[in-house]
């Protein structure tokens, strides 16, 4: 350990003493107002963070999306993506109710669009028929303002004869390109349960599916008719 | 943060203003005070504290990621 305590609590070789006298404690305030030392619990918790905040994903959502909340809710998709991946499910869980605490319902369906890579695959289908740069950043923020209108959350509890008739309701009221039924673990088997009954129910929609491990994604694109 | 024993966080914590019971953070009228990302008490031994007018936040994503909007450089 170095001989200069401020110098040891920089590098995180102190444990810290009862001694810490007033003096030396203000020394360490000035140190944080200096930007000098900071106290960090979890470095990796920081660092998986930053990555995602320089992701080229979310520097291409940037171009499209101004509002900042939207675009930190996009992030925390990214880093449940990221979380997912590496298989840290505690820290996942925790992210969730941390966005579901800040963003209600709403945001962490967001969330986990983004997480699903749904987004990316309706700006794919959105670039195949641009018609200008407004009208596209216009569809890609109202699918995030309603996302609710574009995708049913399946739930564990919900029954196949519910989904079903929540997904018909949706997609009567509201004639949007994309329509997704998304779950996961027994969700998704009631997904996989109704997937049939939902083709012949939604003729107009041409089937994509978007499955992954215990996730299952129905990923419904309107058929565009030319007459 | 880790490291540091839980009687010198409350010392640096009083020399920010801030106090504890023991197990939250605490503001000077002794109510919890609240991480300012995700208005969550927060616990002593899961706190961080960061440049920026020296900030004490609950060491999660979603806060973090939060300062990182607001001071792009110090992280």
């Amino acid at each position: 350990m170095s001989s200069d305590p401020l110098e040891s609590i920089a590098k995180g070789a102190t444990k810290g003493t009862l001694e810490w006298s007033s003096d030396f404690i203000k020394k360490l305030i000035v140190k944080f107002q200096d930007h000098k030392l900071k106290f960090i619990r979890d470095e990796e918790n920081i660092e998986i963070a930053k990555e995602q905040y320089n992701s080229g994903e979310l520097q291409i959502y940037r171009y499209y999306i101004e509002d900042k909340e939207k675009l930190m809710i996009l992030r925390m998709g990214l880093v449940l993506r990221k979380l997912e991946n590496k298989g840290e499910r505690e820290k996942k869980q925790e992210l969730r109710e941390d966005i579901m605490k800040k963003y209600k319902i709403q945001g962490l369906h967001v969330a986990q669009f983004v997480e699903n890579g749904i987004l990316n695959r309706y700006i794919g289908i959105l670039l195949d028929d641009i018609s200008s740069i407004e009208d596209f950043k216009e569809k890609i923020n109202d699918i995030i303002e309603n996302i609710e209108k574009y995708v049913v959350f399946v739930k564990g509890i919900d029954s196949e004869r519910s989904t079903l008739d929540l997904c018909l309701r949706i997609t009567t009221s509201n004639l949007s390109m994309i329509f997704i039924v998304s779950g996961m673990g027994s969700a998704a088997e009631t997904i996989k349960n109704i997937e049939e009954r939902l083709i012949v129910l939604l003729k107009d929609y041409e089937l994509e599916k978007m499955s992954k491990g215990d996730k299952e994604n129905l990923f419904f694109k309107r058929i565009l008719k030319n007459d | 943060m880790k490291n540091i024993d839980l009687n010198s966080k409350i010392a640096l914590l009083k020399g920010l203003g801030l106090g504890s019971d023991g197990e939250y953070v605490l503001d000077l009228d002794g109510n919890k005070f609240l991480d300012r990302y995700i208005d969550i008490p927060i616990k002593v031994e899961n706190m961080v504290i960061l440049p920026g007018s020296v900030i004490v936040l609950d060491d999660n994503i979603l806060s973090l990621s939060h300062y990182m909007e607001e001071f792009p450089d110090v992280l």
